[in-house]
């Protein structure tokens, strides 16, 4: 019986949709997201499940794996297992996990003896700062670069900048980040010393929203960005590249052609808006990808952001806030991309009036 | 009719394997294509060869000869480490850990990858559909932040790192694998074979199979170079075996040890160019066999 | 329009065969008689560059349109045609290099600088291109794709763009409130009208209009032609339109070019080249097209073997020399190009030059079958070759008695009764009824042709008969069995009952060569001994000999009449009793479509195979099949032996079809269907095709029929008795023909639904 065809009713169907009258968009809109909405919670609950397996049930003797090779004294060793609850059963201690991560309680950071949710807070705002701005650039340039080389695939254009990406990609992002840091920072040979080596601003400075504190910060975001930006921007670059060649051969564009338009308005008004739609939804899914890359950026450059904090906790390790990373990097994920589902239902009429 | 069986030697009919020899074909005629596939072939020989030239105990600091953070000399072309190595010799032996743990890490990838694709897209109904939704919260996963959870939990070494890279990598051959088999499946020529009476395995292994092969290949040689990338990153980070030699964790000394400040590029420079040399031959192979499947990303139109 | 007293006037509909008057001079005697014509293509060579060899597509085309005409080029796939139509505004890819000379009132298009070149595009000479879905951007509305051009050629302001679009929808039958609607949201048939209406929005000289028609519905291709050519007529715009489907042109044409191996191998007005082609090539593409009612087609599809030419490299003689059945030994050296061949008309024949015209061939082609010396012969009667084919055609006929005449009292091979599949609604749709009760039977040894539109359900039904589709309700029979759906039972009624499908190149796996594509059947079912010599004969039978010279061979390396025959020879390798076919030959080229049926025709007369040939196409029923079934919207609404349902049509339904097709003999004449092809999720009440139904619309007011239409459901006909082929050629009067209408005079075979009366065939 399994093999019977799988058919369904729109295979049969004629493939033009009936014609209505455009449908009843606002409810439509509601269902979807409802359903993206319940779908995002689902990959959270399964986050949970995931983390609670990695950080309480996979260390065979967690105690032991914190404190691997330390001396440790015993009132530690106590507080370590009161901490994770090791004697209560299983769904108890899921229960537990559950509500703590709920309520952003995930415990006190071992090593700064501080609780891991006033870490992130303190550490959010600078990796914000630096993926937010790194990914601006990476998009602008890399859609740039590639609509122009897939819209003329094999000239200088598509060569020189196809051929940066696949280069750039291949180059691990953390020693670029310290050859970067080598040449511009540390100074060598000709070359001064440019920019600051690390942190986030010069030490012994006042902070607040001052014109100069600003500066300062901006300088110390060049380079941590530049490297993030020449890592993330080839992905971009080869994303779109594809999607405009999957555009060129559709024969609306030699309608477009034969209406009169000039090249450059057949690339613009055309290919583009079509090109965008799968793009842009690949786009938001990078998101993974650019967190991946700040964390080592951060750790290069001792960037004050959650990625150099998941560094420092991974030394110890110093599971409590290694965990408190692991979940908040990976909620972001998932809020990201419920975002590309939104996005790509605005953009796609045939998805938003569907 | 006997003659059936000796037809072929009569006739101007092509030979058996004409589809590979073509492939081989267009393959050679991509300049890029070829300098991909003779970086791989030097670099497997290099790793495979060097323990018969370099003695472990060269490996070792208190048995190092030289200054610490010489720059390169007749002696040391590369100069030094901190602790007086050769990086020449740290550099040869670092391809081995590189490239096994890239290798093996996208072999689990590949097996997990395929089998589940090939499931989901063979049933798509709630089958599919539940896979699918696993394979969806993977990917949900980033891929860092995880791989370094696994591997703090697991402990530092070879094995953590292997499986952090797989556990990571294989939702996305998953999902490849499932589309191209979904395409496969909507052909005609599936419907044909069911019409036949073809079983469910008759279906995947004769029909689908052999029309997926070439992606989960393409799939193969991406993964490897993104594995490596991934076990430079990890053992940077310092989750590596602390005692082994690999690309990351020179870096990882080098950074960590002065040769920033120092302006040590000796140590710094090769094994980052080593790690670029041999992604982008894993790459450019990857994405000339996808060329040469996929003939629309090379022709200009 | 223009001083020419003729040029605006579609040609003469009386027009008799073999009465050659002339209303349009041709350019050369003309001159300048009207100044410079529209369009003339003087010499037009087009060369793609692709890899080692130049595949030379458009070898040296010369023809003129002036003011007001319109031209059709027709044509096979490759033969250049769609690159002629883009050349005209130099639309080809950049690998293509053109020469010779394209006069657009009198300026050069291939000399032109960008500038004045765009200036030209859409503005003078508009295009509508095949498959609207995909020449439409799908991110944009209609109203803006309407718009961009006028707001781009003309000085005007968005308002007036706004108003024009509104009248250009209204006129093409698009309400202009539609304006809004991005294309995913109209039906084939509106996207093609708003295709249509973009191509007039500027005002243009010229349209081409290449395949404007194809893939659509026989009825809405019949709507948008008529449209068409009354837009284009009442504008007095010349139109260039490219088709593979002579009808289609011979319709809508004034002039028609036939194309062949990247040249014009004929040109003269349609009706006469139709009718009295001077080129064999015109001749063989005009019977690939058959005519209702003309008996020398009736159970002898028209085809053409051979394959078509390599466009790379030189062509030394006459491009069609090793296909024609004509040849002469100076056809393969002397060089051919148009000579004139009668007032107005042009042959690239080298039979038109001298008095050699009514000799007989010096070479004749040997043929697979007996047919294919009748291949060559025209539709025309005043050529003696003509008589050759009617005799022929009367010889083949009379060999068409299967080996086993059963009687009409034995069971049918393979039968559907009361069969319903119904496939579940998703996302909010309610579900699809797609076969909605249908009782059909298949004799052995018998052709029954399935025909419908898209959606009607026809390959639904043709899944479900080979066991692929599980019915929701009734039951596919099988030698009188009902079959079971567990996998043996499937896989044993799947050895006896095979699925030939649409497109060959895509039902064989592109990785197995054509021993194993053949031997997969046998392998599946266990048949490992004799592997060889069955795959050995199956291929002997489907045509392709010798098989050695295929076994190795890659599907991509073969014609595609070569890989339908493969894929037919993969079902005969099991030897059945049935095969289901679903559209074999829609994806074919005209000269190959009658191969193949040839080859279904002779499988039935040689084997006994019988057939189940789905298909939009009444031209396919009328060539091989004994008796037909007309189906909509998932039931059969008229069934019966060919010659009765094509020539006598009951059901309005049917008589619609017939009416669009060119050379209709209907007894009463149908108006072309409004609407569109109907949906399977919302079937109406009463009889279901009421809400299109002429004959409902031409009642009286109060007529009390009208509610019987709107409310009571027509009796579901039973299954026909099979036809026998022998009478099915000569006494196909005999048996009658059976109808679901209500309007209908009611038939004996009617009198209670489900309950046959076993009168209806003697």
């Amino acid at each position: 019986m399994s093999n019977l065809a799988q058919l369904t009713s729109e295979g049969l169907l004629p493939l033009e949709s009936p014609p209505d009258g455009g449908g009843s968009g606002g409810q439509d809109f509601l269902h979807y997201l409802l359903r993206k909405l319940a779908a995002a919670v689902i990959s959270f609950v399964m986050l949970l499940v995931i983390g609670f397996i990695i950080f309480s049930l996979m260390p065979s003797d967690p105690v032991a794996a914190l404190t691997r090779g330390r001396p440790t004294s015993a009132k530690q060793l106590a507080f370590l297992t009161r901490q994770l609850g090791l004697n209560q059963p299983i769904w108890e201690r899921f229960a537990h996990f559950v509500g703590h991560t709920l309520t952003g309680n995930f415990g006190y950071s071992w090593q700064f003896d501080t609780p891991v949710s006033t870490l992130i807070l303190q550490r959010l705002w600078p990796t914000i700062l630096l993926m937010g701005s790194s990914t601006i650039v990476s998009i602008v340039v890399g859609m740039w670069l590639g609509i122009r080389s897939g819209w003329r695939p094999g000239r200088l254009l598509d060569r020189v900048s196809t051929g940066s990406s696949i280069t750039l990609w291949s180059v691990p992002t953390f020693w670029l980040g310290i050859i970067l840091l080598v040449l511009f920072s540390v100074g060598f040979g000709p070359i001064p010393a440019l920019f600051p080596a690390g942190g986030m601003s010069t030490p012994g400075t006042v902070g607040g929203l001052t014109p100069d504190h600003i500066l300062d910060v901006l300088r110390h975001l060049v380079l941590p960005c530049i490297t993030l930006v020449l890592v993330v921007f080839a992905q971009y670059q080869l994303i779109m590249r594809s999607s405009m060649l999957d555009e060129m051969g559709n024969p609306y564009l030699l309608t477009a052609r034969a209406k009169g338009l000039r090249d450059s308005e057949v690339r613009r008004k055309h290919a583009v808006p079509n090109a965008l739609l799968p793009s842009v939804t690949i786009i938001f899914l990078q998101v993974g990808g650019i967190i991946s890359g700040a964390i080592t950026v951060e750790t290069v450059y001792s960037w004050p952001g959650l990625g150099y904090l998941t560094f420092q906790a991974l030394k110890i390790p110093d599971l409590p806030l290694l965990e408190g990373t692991f979940i908040i990097f990976s909620a972001s994920v998932i809020v990201f991309n419920l975002l590309a589902d939104l996005a790509y239902r605005y953009l796609d009429p045939r998805v938003r009036r569907a | 009719m006997t003659t059936v069986s000796q037809a072929p030697a009569a006739t101007t009919a092509p030979p058996r394997f004409e589809g590979l020899r073509r492939f081989s074909r267009q393959f050679a005629a991509s300049p890029t294509a070829m300098a991909g596939l003779v970086i791989l072939l030097a670099i497997t020989v290099l790793a495979l060869v060097a323990p018969l030239f370099i003695p472990q105990t060269a490996l070792e600091v208190v048995n190092a000869t030289g200054r610490s953070l010489a720059p390169p000399s007749a002696h040391f072309p590369l100069g030094t480490d901190q602790a007086g190595r050769s990086v020449l010799t740290l550099l040869i032996w670092g391809t081995r850990p590189s490239l096994a743990i890239g290798v093996i890490a996208t072999g689990f990838t590949m097996i997990i990858g395929t089998a589940i694709g090939l499931i989901a897209g063979h049933y798509p109904g709630a089958t599919g559909r539940l896979l699918m939704m696993v394979t969806d919260w993977f990917i949900a996963l980033p891929g860092l932040p995880l791989a370094i959870a696994l591997a703090a939990v697991l402990g530092q070494g070879d094995s953590s790192i292997t499986i952090a890279i797989a556990v990571t990598s294989w939702p996305g051959t998953a999902r490849l694998i499932r589309a191209q088999t979904l395409a496969v499946e909507a052909r005609p020529y599936i419907e044909r074979a069911k019409a036949l009476g073809a079983r469910d395995t008759q279906l995947v292994i004769r029909q689908v199979l052999p029309n997926v092969a070439p992606f989960v290949l393409v799939s193969a040689t991406l993964t490897v170079a993104g594995a490596i990338l991934s076990e430079t990153t990890l053992t940077f980070l310092g989750l590596g075996n602390p005692t082994d030699v690999s690309w990351g964790s020179m870096i990882n000394q080098a950074f960590n040890q002065g040769a920033v400040s120092d302006g040590a590029w000796w140590y710094l420079l090769p094994p980052g160019i080593a790690i670029v040399i041999v992604v982008m031959g894993f790459m450019l192979v990857g994405r000339a066999v996808e060329n040469i499947l996929n003939p629309r990303l090379t022709s200009p139109s | 329009m223009t001083t020419q007293p003729n040029g605006t006037g579609r040609p003469d509909n009386t027009l008799q065969p073999g009465a050659l008057q002339p209303y349009v001079p041709r350019p050369a005697e003309s001159g300048d008689a009207d100044g410079t014509p529209l369009l003339e293509v003087r010499d037009l060579a087009v060369t793609y560059r692709s890899g080692a060899d130049d595949v030379r597509a458009v070898r040296g085309v010369n023809f003129t349109l002036r003011a007001g005409q319109t031209l059709g080029v027709a044509g096979e796939s490759g033969c250049g045609k769609t690159t002629v139509a883009l050349s005209l505004l130099r639309l080809l890819p950049v690998s293509a290099r053109l020469s010779g000379q394209i006069l657009f009132r009198g300026e050069d298009v291939i000399g032109l600088g960008w500038q004045k070149l765009r200036a030209v595009r859409w503005a003078q000479a508009s295009v509508v291109f095949q498959g609207a879905m995909s020449a439409l951007n799908p991110v944009q509305t209609i109203g803006d794709q309407i718009r961009e051009p006028i707001l781009l050629h003309e000085q005007v302001t968005r308002r007036e763009a706004d108003l024009r679009t509104a009248e250009l929808l209204d006129s093409v039958g698009v309400a202009a409130r539609r304006q809004a609607s991005y294309p995913h949201e109209l039906s084939g048939g509106q996207r093609q009208r708003v295709m249509i209406a973009m191509a007039l929005a500027c005002r243009p000289d010229l349209i081409i209009a290449d395949e404007p028609t194809t893939a659509l519905d026989v009825i809405v291709q019949a709507q948008i032609l008529s449209l068409l050519t009354g837009l284009v007529a009442d504008r007095g715009i010349s139109m260039l339109v490219i088709s593979h489907d002579l009808s289609v042109l011979g319709e809508t044409c004034d002039r028609l070019a036939i194309m062949y191996g990247g040249r014009l191998v004929e040109l003269g007005p349609s009706r006469q080249v139709l009718a009295e082609p001077e080129h064999p090539y015109t001749a063989i593409l005009s019977r690939a097209f058959p005519r209702l009612g003309d008996p020398t087609s009736r159970l002898a599809p028209a085809g053409l073997a051979g394959e078509p030419p390599d466009l790379r490299g030189e062509m030394p003689g006459c491009p069609f020399a090793p296909r024609c059945p004509e040849v002469m030994p100076e056809c393969r050296t002397h060089d051919i190009e148009l000579w004139p061949a009668g007032p107005q008309r042009e042959s690239a024949c080298i039979k038109v030059l001298g008095d050699d015209a009514g000799q007989r061939p010096a070479e004749t082609r040997a043929g697979e079958s007996g047919a294919a010396q009748g291949v060559g012969t025209p539709l025309g009667l005043s050529r003696p070759r003509a008589e050759m084919s009617a005799a022929e055609g009367a010889e083949a006929s009379s060999g068409l008695v299967p080996p086993q005449g059963g009687s009409s009292a034995e069971p049918p091979v393979l039968e559907a009764r009361a069969l319903r599949v119904v496939f579940p609604g998703r996302r909010g749709r309610r579900p699809a009824r797609a076969v909605d009760n249908v009782n059909l039977a298949i004799g052995r040894g018998e052709i029954v042709a399935l025909i419908g539109e898209s959606g009607c359900g026809k390959s639904t039904l043709a899944r479900a008969l080979v066991g692929l589709v599980e019915p929701a309700d009734g039951e596919v029979r099988y030698e009188g069995a009902a079959l079971g759906y567990s996998g043996p039972a499937l896989r044993s009624h799947r050895r006896h009952v095979q699925l030939v499908l649409q497109d060959p190149a895509a039902a064989l796996n592109p990785r197995q060569t054509v021993f194993d594509a053949v031997a997969e059947g046998p392998r599946v079912h266990g048949l490992r001994a004799g592997l060889n010599e069955r795959v050995y004969t199956a291929l002997t039978r489907a045509g392709l000999r010798p098989p050695e010279q295929f076994m190795s061979r890659y599907p991509h390396e073969l014609s595609g009449g070569q890989q339908q025959r493969v894929v037919i020879a993969g079902a005969l390798a099991l030897d059945p009793s049935v095969l289901v076919a679903d559209e074999p030959v829609s994806s074919l080229d005209a000269s190959v479509r009658g191969e193949i049926l040839k080859l279904i025709l002779s499988l039935r007369n040689e084997y006994s195979v019988a057939s189940l040939i789905v298909s939009h196409d009444l031209g396919v029923a009328w060539n091989i099949a004994d008796s037909v079934a007309v189906m909509y919207l998932g039931r059969i609404v008229e069934a019966g032996p060919v010659a009765e349902v094509l020539l006598r049509p009951r059901h309005p339904y049917t008589q619609a079809l017939l009416s669009v097709l060119p050379d209709a003999h209907t007894g009463e004449p149908a108006p072309v269907l409004a609407g569109e092809p109907p949906d399977p999720t919302a079937i109406p009440s009463g009889c279901r095709f009421h809400p299109r139904c002429p004959r409902l619309a031409a009642l009286p007011p109060g007529d009390a029929r009208a509610e019987l239409c709107r409310s009571a459901p027509v009796p579901v006909l039973p299954a026909m008795p099979a036809v026998r082929s022998a009478a099915a050629v000569t006494a196909d009067a005999a048996a009658g023909s059976i109808a679901a209408c209500h309007l209908e005079l009611p038939h004996p075979l009617l009198t209670g639904p489900g309950q046959p009366s076993s009168q209806g065939a003697s």
